[in-house]
């Protein structure tokens, strides 16, 4: 039986358990629900998990260790000369008898046929196997369950314990996930830094990461200093930040202070769907559209702009996180208390001087972290830096100049064929540590802003 | 317009005529209200309400929540204009002057009339710049000495200049609800005011905090017209000159203080003060 089938009939199973259970809390009372410490439902819900749970736990065990014995067994019943060799060879015959199994192969050894039948018996008669076990269980389970239904049981106690595991569960699974990818980038960082020492990749000037991978190979020294990258990130996200707090402030001073409701309701979702444009499309428009125009606008004035320069990369990421600033800030500057604005209007002042010397400073702790943010998603934007700002490592001030970021390296550093113990490609490793590390910091710095100023008006 | 008497006939309490018990007129006349109506969008809060108040006293608005004595307070600054879908008609003047005037700029008027709310909203801001806004912004002062004076003449007049004399740069926020109140009041007095509404100033306070602002409030009369809000009767019989009696938008009752409270001549003004409801 396939495994998929044996799920279907184990919900089955779960839902007759249901059933079960509500009929039978129901019958001890003589249909007085009163009487029963919990809703019928959840003496159902009761006998179901005590029915699904142990199934499902038995389902996955097995299905997890099937694999692995039936392979032993089979490589314990082939003839000896196979058996005895080495063992890279022998986790070879491993794939051929698996690839045989599954059908991914035209035509089968002939000294493996035996033992690819014997796969494919051993497996059907474990999947028969499963499927009576689990029924056993499933039904054991439900019929004990069943059987320890009375009227004061706290079944809804029970239910809703299980349901909080499951909660825990869920929320670790995002946890864990997180941990898992900090750990790997972080021993991946370690290998990169036994092969390149931290303070030259912290502090050296020069990035060339391309080398040899073959001794006969012409190719640059390869030099990782990430000096260049931090200050072309920088540089970008300064340029960012530049186009976008100025008119994602403004814009949020107009939309929550001086535009109508109707306007509002109209004009917010729209800016907001600047966030949802995909940053590829961001980056072609960057790349295509905005960096010819400054360069053609410098020609004018006889300014020697590189196609890929700084200043069109800053400001298409400007433009993108505009919503970031302005959403964040909306919502600070309506989150100040209305009796803050009327004690300035009581004074006489003008709606101006309530919003420039009252409401947004009142704002601002809010206001300054929800820039934090925008600064985060800047520094740690790809594509568009990706398309629009090149890969030449300058160590440059200059906006006009083609400067390379950190996110573009990892991804050009991991692009192709590459060599998974080279230094280079455990640099992007290394590069990806040091920018969670930033973004990090500026998101806890952020959040701990915009909290301190959530509790100054509660 | 439609009549509010034909709206009103079904309550079990109507009034029998639509005039105001007592003398509306005062005596030292500074703001007269003739004929004020509010509307928020559909809802009419206020009826046909006509008010005198006079200078250097303190006027008493008492009545049951909902009566519509905070909406008339702030229809006297024209506070009401921030609220969006509040139409006032009838007509306000201050010393003569028409105050729902279309050429009449509010940010002068509200300079002159003053207002403290029911919670106390100090800026988020040192105690000092909290006093110094109203000053700076109005342009008062033409020096540092002569802000800091302004700050501190009116920080004593609100009684609060011995216990923050010595934490003038530290935030507004951070004083008892009673001090930010009296600091409230000293901020609106800071821009000079020549008229102080107060909408139920001591209704967050503890009874000595109250005491307090009582208390100034009987000081501050004999500088400024202050119109006073509150629920509590005995509030007002103890700082108010007259009083003004609202029911359900209108003005029933205006007397002196001493009558209202020891011989109403209305009903529904008698019913209220010995407690019958409210």
């Amino acid at each position: 039986m396939q495994k998929s089938t044996l799920i279907m009939l184990l919900l089955l199973f779960s839902t007759a358990a249901y059933y079960l259970g509500r009929t039978r809390s129901l019958r001890l009372v003589g249909g007085q629900i009163r009487n029963l410490h919990s809703l019928p439902a959840y003496y159902g819900y009761y006998v179901a998990l005590w029915c699904g749970i142990p199934t499902l736990i038995l389902f996955f065990l097995w299905t997890a260790l099937e694999i692995p014995v039936v392979t032993q067994l089979v490589m314990a019943d082939l003839p000896e000369e196979l058996r005895s060799l080495p063992a890279d060879r022998h986790s070879l015959l491993i794939n051929d008898i698996k690839n045989a199994v599954s059908g991914h192969v035209a035509e089968t050894k002939p000294e493996l046929q035996a033992a690819v039948q014997h796969f494919i018996r051993l497996n059907s008669l474990g999947n028969w196997l499963l499927t009576g076990l689990a029924s056993c269980v499933a039904l054991g389970a439900a019929v004990f369950a069943r059987s320890r239904i009375h009227k004061d049981q706290r079944a809804r106690n029970e239910v809703e314990k299980i349901i909080r595991i499951f909660l825990v569960g869920s929320s670790l699974v995002a946890i864990l996930t997180t941990v898992g990818i900090v750990l790997s980038v972080l021993f991946e960082s370690i290998r990169f830094f036994e092969l390149v020492p931290i303070t030259q990749f912290l502090f050296g000037l020069e990035w060339s990461p391309q080398i040899a991978i073959r001794a006969d190979q012409v190719a640059s020294s390869g030099a990782f200093g990430a000096v260049p990258l931090f200050a072309g990130t920088l540089l970008i996200s300064v340029i960012a930040m530049i186009v976008a707090v100025p008119i994602g402030l403004l814009s949020a001073i107009y939309l929550a202070e001086y535009a109508s409701p109707r306007f509002r309701a109209v004009t917010k979702p729209l800016l907001e769907i600047l966030a949802g444009i995909p940053t590829v499309v961001y980056g072609f428009f960057a790349a295509l559209t905005v960096a010819p125009f400054i360069r053609g606008l410098g020609a004018d004035f006889g300014l020697d702009v590189s196609s890929e320069s700084a200043l069109a990369a800053g400001l298409v990421m400007g433009i993108m996180i505009i919503p970031f600033v302005s959403s964040l800030s909306d919502d600070f500057i309506n989150a100040v208390p209305q009796s803050l604005r009327d004690g300035a209007y009581a004074l006489g002042a003008t709606q101006s001087e309530t919003i420039r010397k009252v409401v947004i400073p009142a704002a601002l702790p809010g206001i300054v972290g929800g820039i934090l943010l925008a600064a985060s998603r800047a520094i740690g934007e790809t594509m568009i830096v990706v398309m629009a700002a090149g890969l030449s490592a300058n160590l440059t001030a200059n906006p006009l100049e083609a400067v390379t970021t950190v996110t573009t390296q990892i991804v050009t550093l991991l692009v192709g064929d590459q060599e998974f113990d080279s230094p280079k490609t455990l640099a992007a490793f290394a590069l990806g540590l040091v920018l969670f590390l930033v973004t990090l910091a500026l998101n806890i710095l952020a959040l701990h802003i915009v909290r301190k100023y959530r509790e100054q008006y509660e | 317009m439609k009549n509010p008497e034909k709206t009103e006939t079904k309550a079990s309490f109507a009034r029998e005529h639509d005039m105001t018990v007592g003398e509306i007129g005062a005596a030292n006349l500074r703001i007269q209200c003739r004929g004020i109506n509010v509307y928020y969008g559909e809802k009419h809060a206020i009826h046909n309400v006509s008010l005198d108040i006079g200078r250097n006293e303190v006027i008493a608005l008492i009545g049951p929540s909902g009566c519509g004595k905070s909406t008339f307070l702030r229809c006297l600054n024209r506070m009401n204009d921030t609220i969006v879908g509040c139409r006032v008609s009838g007509e306000i003047t201050l010393d003569g002057q028409n105050i729902y005037d279309s050429n009449l700029d509010v940010v002068p008027l509200r300079a002159q009339v003053g207002m403290v709310f029911q919670k106390p909203n100090p800026f988020p801001k040192s105690i000092f710049e909290n006093v110094a806004y109203g000053p700076r912004i109005h342009g008062l002062v033409a020096s540092k000495a002569e802000l800091e004076e302004i700050v501190e003449g009116s920080l004593r007049r609100a009684g609060l200049w011995d216990e923050v004399k010595d934490y003038l740069l530290h935030p507004g926020t951070g004083l008892s609800g009673g001090q930010q109140q009296r600091l409230c009041i000293a901020r609106t007095i800071a821009v000079n005011p020549e008229v102080i509404l107060m909408d139920e100033p001591c209704s967050a306070l503890d009874p000595i905090a109250t005491a307090k602002i009582e208390q100034l409030i009987d000081e501050l009369r004999n500088h400024y017209t202050i119109a006073i809000v509150t629920h509590s009767m005995q509030q007002a019989a103890r700082v108010s000159q007259r009083t003004a009696y609202f029911h359900l938008g209108k003005l029933i009752e205006v007397g002196d203080t001493a009558q209202i409270f020891t011989n109403p001549k209305h009903q529904l003004t008698e019913d209220y003060i010995t407690g019958r409801f409210g």
